[in-house]
Parts: structure tokens; sequence; C-alpha cells
């Protein structure tokens, strides 16, 4: 590849990048997903006003003062594990609904067949499009977790960095049911079933996740086995969720590995199907 | 397709001429043989950077401004950011939308957009220019404005490729054509060879009766006008032996013209055939 040519194509990339945000933006997207997130900031703002945080440190904070201090530190800590799951969830199903349309969008008869006829491969056109609508997501995340952070951390004066976690989390979990989204709108151009693809398959990890108790309850060894195996290939939804409150609650290190690379692992390979279909498809 | 020429493809619906477009464009994937575009594999991205192409029935992002579409279709086709920023007023100027740069899409009309499509076709300095009914929903004199934009590129070089259903426009706008039939080319030439293929109309006058005997000894259809006669000719060599005859006998002539088949009985003819027959009309 020449000079010229990986200028090109990064130019390529930057610019479908920048359309996907401008879609975003103009389709309300962007600002309904800011709008909403706002929404969850104020409520937080408005329950940390209401004292009700304060009360309950408040009631905690009986006793001694070393003992007062250790309180008020577990009830901040329990806080923003709780907080961080529900910005976690909120963020990335929200995520999910907000990007449903963007794909099926650019493959619309009369827009796909220009975008076909320029200079361009098709993996860059839908990589470009992928990377544009996780940029949208990324940085309501980062506004989303970043403000309610602010906001605990200023109204009770502990600043636990750890909490910031639930940006790279989120979006990481997003990435990977991005790239179902991708996938069912290359094969059926539905918004509709963009959305409950990735959606059921987040419902479906929170079973799995509970193999522990399910295997026992399963009589027969196939059924155990198809579980398990079912529990390795679905994204880890659940798990990384756990895990990031268990990061925050017991401030210490957890296993993000596993569910970090069986996760990847599905959303790669998933990408790569859609990216191969994208490429035989007749438009 | 020679340089610069102003190629119309024809054909019935269903005859196969946007599959074909698409072909070349490698939105569809040919099931046998293969496309190739100025000796490239029309599959290869590269292959398209000298082509510039407005579909039928586009779909334009209507958030973005005539400008902004210039742009991002611009930076798709390779261009830089400083090639787009000097390109683009100047095409807007070309397609008559100088005011309108920094207006949103969806605020035009549909000629307008036509006419924008037309610019971003040609944002790059095509070679070679795929247009899908590029005068459709555009009024008369929009019309006009497109085939007189078309005719500046050719001038310079750009070959013209239009998919059209409308005979009258390729008729008078192209000098090669093609028609396509369930996916076979049928015809294919100059269109004036083709015309010409079905006779000519000499018109002329001060003809004396000897010479317009010996005229239609040599097969000729002598027809009178109030003007003098009108000889038809079956082919050229024959129109120039009946000129010859009539300025050896000091006649006049008036006018000649191609006659018999216009374009839309060639049309007829070639697509309800069902030999598949090329006729290369050089």
């Amino acid at each position: 590849m020449t000079d010229h040519q990986k200028t090109s194509s990064s130019n390529v990339i930057l610019s479908l990048v920048a359309d996907t945000f401008q879609e975003a933006r103009a389709r309300w997207l962007f600002w309904g997903l800011f709008a909403l997130s706002s929404l969850l900031v104020l409520i937080f703002l408005f329950v940390l006003q209401v004292d009700l945080a304060a009360g309950a440190i408040s009631f905690l904070g009986v006793g001694s003062t070393s003992r007062r201090i250790f309180s008020i530190q577990k009830f901040v800590n329990v806080s923003y594990s709780w907080v961080s799951i529900v910005l976690y969830v909120w963020g990335t199903f929200l995520a999910i609904f907000a990007s449903a349309g963007l794909i099926p969008a650019v493959l619309e008869a009369g827009r796909i067949a220009l975008l076909l006829s320029k200079p361009i491969g098709r993996t860059t056109l839908l990589l470009g499009r992928y990377l544009g609508n996780l940029l949208v997501v990324a940085l309501n995340h980062i506004y989303l977790v970043g403000a309610v952070w602010l906001i605990l951390a200023i109204k009770t004066n502990i600043w636990n960095y750890r909490f910031l976690l639930a940006i790279p989390v989120s979006i990481f979990i997003f990435a990977v049911l991005l790239c179902v989204v991708v996938f069912v709108g290359v094969i059926t151009e539905s918004a509709a079933l963009s959305v409950m693809a990735p959606v059921g398959l987040g419902l479906i990890s929170v079973l799995l996740a509970q193999y522990q108790v399910v295997i026992k309850l399963l009589d027969s060894e196939w059924s155990r086995r198809l579980w398990m195996i079912l529990y390795w290939i679905v994204p880890k939804v659940f798990d990384l969720g756990s895990a990031l409150r268990e990061s925050i609650l017991l401030d210490k290190q957890v296993d993000w590995a596993t569910p970090v690379w069986t996760s990847s692992a599905f959303g790669i390979a998933v990408l790569v199907s859609a990216l191969h279909i994208f490429r035989k498809r007749d438009f | 397709m020679p340089a610069g020429a102003k190629f119309g493809l024809l054909g019935p619906n269903g005859a196969g001429k946007t599959t074909f477009v698409k072909l070349l464009l490698s939105a569809v994937h040919p099931t046998a043989g293969s496309a190739r575009l100025f000796g490239k594999d029309a599959s290869l991205p590269e292959s398209r950077r000298p082509v510039g192409y407005l579909p039928e029935n586009h779909r334009f992002p209507t958030y973005l401004t005539g400008a902004g579409m210039l742009d991002f279709y611009g930076a798709l086709s390779g261009l830089s950011s400083q090639e787009r920023r000097r390109q683009i007023p100047g095409l807007l100027e070309l397609v008559g939308l100088a005011s309108w740069g920094p207006v949103r899409i969806k605020k035009y009309s549909k000629g307008m957009l036509q006419r924008l499509g037309l610019a971003q076709a040609l944002i790059h300095q095509p070679k070679l220019l795929i247009l899908d009914e590029p005068t459709d929903g555009v009024d008369p004199a929009g019309r006009r404005e497109i085939r007189d934009i078309l005719d500046r590129l050719t001038g310079n070089g750009v070959t013209v490729f239009i998919n059209s259903h409308l005979l009258s426009e390729v008729e008078s706008f192209c000098d090669h054509v093609a028609i396509m039939r369930k996916g076979q080319l049928v015809l294919e030439g100059k269109i004036s060879n083709l015309l010409a293929g079905s006779g000519y109309t000499v018109s002329a006058s001060g003809v004396s009766d000897s010479a317009l005997n010996d005229i239609r000894r040599t097969g000729a259809a002598i027809q009178p006008t109030p003007q003098g006669v009108s000889i038809q000719s079956p082919n050229r060599d024959h129109a120039n032996l009946v000129i010859d005859k009539i300025r050896a006998a000091g006649g006049f002539i008036d006018g000649l013209k191609p006659s018999g088949s216009s374009l839309e009985d060639l049309f007829l003819k070639a697509t309800a055939s069902d030999e598949t027959l090329i006729e290369r009309a050089a």
C-alpha cells in the first residue's frame, strides 16, 4: 500500500465515522441519548440534593470516628457499585436502541449503490459505520458515567476512581453487542430485529451465568454440556457487570480476563461473519 | 467505448440494463464471467476510481448540505480535504447550485437533486461517467442544462454512459447506442450509422424526366413533392450515386437526411426478435 493509498484509506474511514456521527445527530439519536443520560444525571443530583445519602451516611456514622469513616467508605462503595450497574445496564441497552437503525439505513437501495460505486472496499465501508456508531455511544458513556461520578464524589468527598471502570466496561460490551446489531442489520435490514437480537442475548447471558445453580438442576449430561457451551459462547453481559460491581465494591482486582476474551471472541466472530456476508451480498 | 463517446444503453424493462451497470460497479456479483473497467477487474475498488456514477432513485443523506454531500462523496472518492475544498465551489457553479451549497438537501427539488447528484459524480474528475436515468424528474429546461453540461464534459474527453428508457433522450444526446434484451446485447453501434443503414432521403428540384428515369432504374423510389422530388435511397453508396446523377443532369440538391427507421423503430425491431443479433455499425 502506497502512502497516498494509506492517507486515502484513513480519509475514507474518518469520513464514514463523521458521516455516521452526523446522521446520529440529525436523527436525534445523539441528542436523545444525551437527553436520557442527562435525565439520569439529574435524578442522581436530585436524590443527593434531598440529602438521602447524607442521612444514610449520618445514620451509619454513629459510633467512634474510625468506625464511622470505615462505614461511610463502605456505604459509598456499595452505592458506587450499584450505581455503576445501573449505568452499565442503562447505558448499554439505551445505546443498542439508538444504534439499531444506523446499519439498515445505509443499506437502503439508492444509497448503498452509490456508496459501493466509490473506490472503497465493502469492509472499509461497514467498519467505518461500526466505528462511527461506537464513537457516538462512547462519548455518551463518558458523559454519563463521568457526570454521575463527579456528583457522587463531590457530595461524599470520596473519589472512587474504580467507578470510572464503568466507562471502558460499558463501551466494551456495547462494542461486542454492536457486532450483533451489524450482523442482524446486514442480513435482515431490519432495525427492530437489530434491537431484539442483542437485547435477547443480554437477557440470555443473565440466565446462562447462573450455571452453578442450573447444572445441579439439569438431569442429563448433554443438557448440562449444552448449557455450558452456550455460556461460553454468548457474550458475558452479566459476568462483566458483576465483575464491575465487585471491583468497585471490594476495591480489588477481579477476573476480567475470562469474560473479556470470550466476549471478544464472540464479537470478532460475529463481525467477521457480518463482513463476509456483506462482501458477498448483491445490492 | 472510445474516450469522449456519448453512449446510450437501451432495453425493455427487465432486459438487465441496471444489473449490467451494477456488475460494472460491483454492487452485484456475476454468476458467470467477469467484468473489467479500464482493463482492471471490476470487483477491485481501485478499478472504480476513474468512474463517476449517478444511480437511479438515489437517496442522498438528507441531513447533509449540498456542499457537505459533495465533501463526503469526494472523500470516499479518494480526494484530500484540500482538493475537495478546491473542487466543490466550481462544481456547484457548474450545475447551477452555487448559492445552494450551505442548504440542507431535504430542501432541494428533484431537479436540483439530480444536478447535485451529477456534481458528486464529477467531483473526482472521472474518465467515465455512468448515469442511470439522469434526467428523471427534471423539467425540460433542466434537461437541457444537464445535456449542455454533459456535452462540455465529452468535449474534454470524458466518456458518458447513459442508461435510460427515454429513447428521445438517447437519440438527441448520444452518438453510440447499445440495445439489450433478456440480458443479451442485440444491437450496438454509432447511432448515425444504425439509422443510416435504413436509407436516405434526397430532396431535389430541377431534375429532368430522363434523369429521374435513369435514377428510377437504379432501384430508388421517387416521390413528387411541391418543390420537386423526394428520392429514397436504400444506403449511403446509393444516395451518393443519386446525388451524382442529379448534379450531372443539372438538378439541385435541396436536402439529404437519413430516412426510414427512427431509433424507436430500431429499438422495437431489436427487442422483438427472438434471435440474438449483434449488429455492429462502425
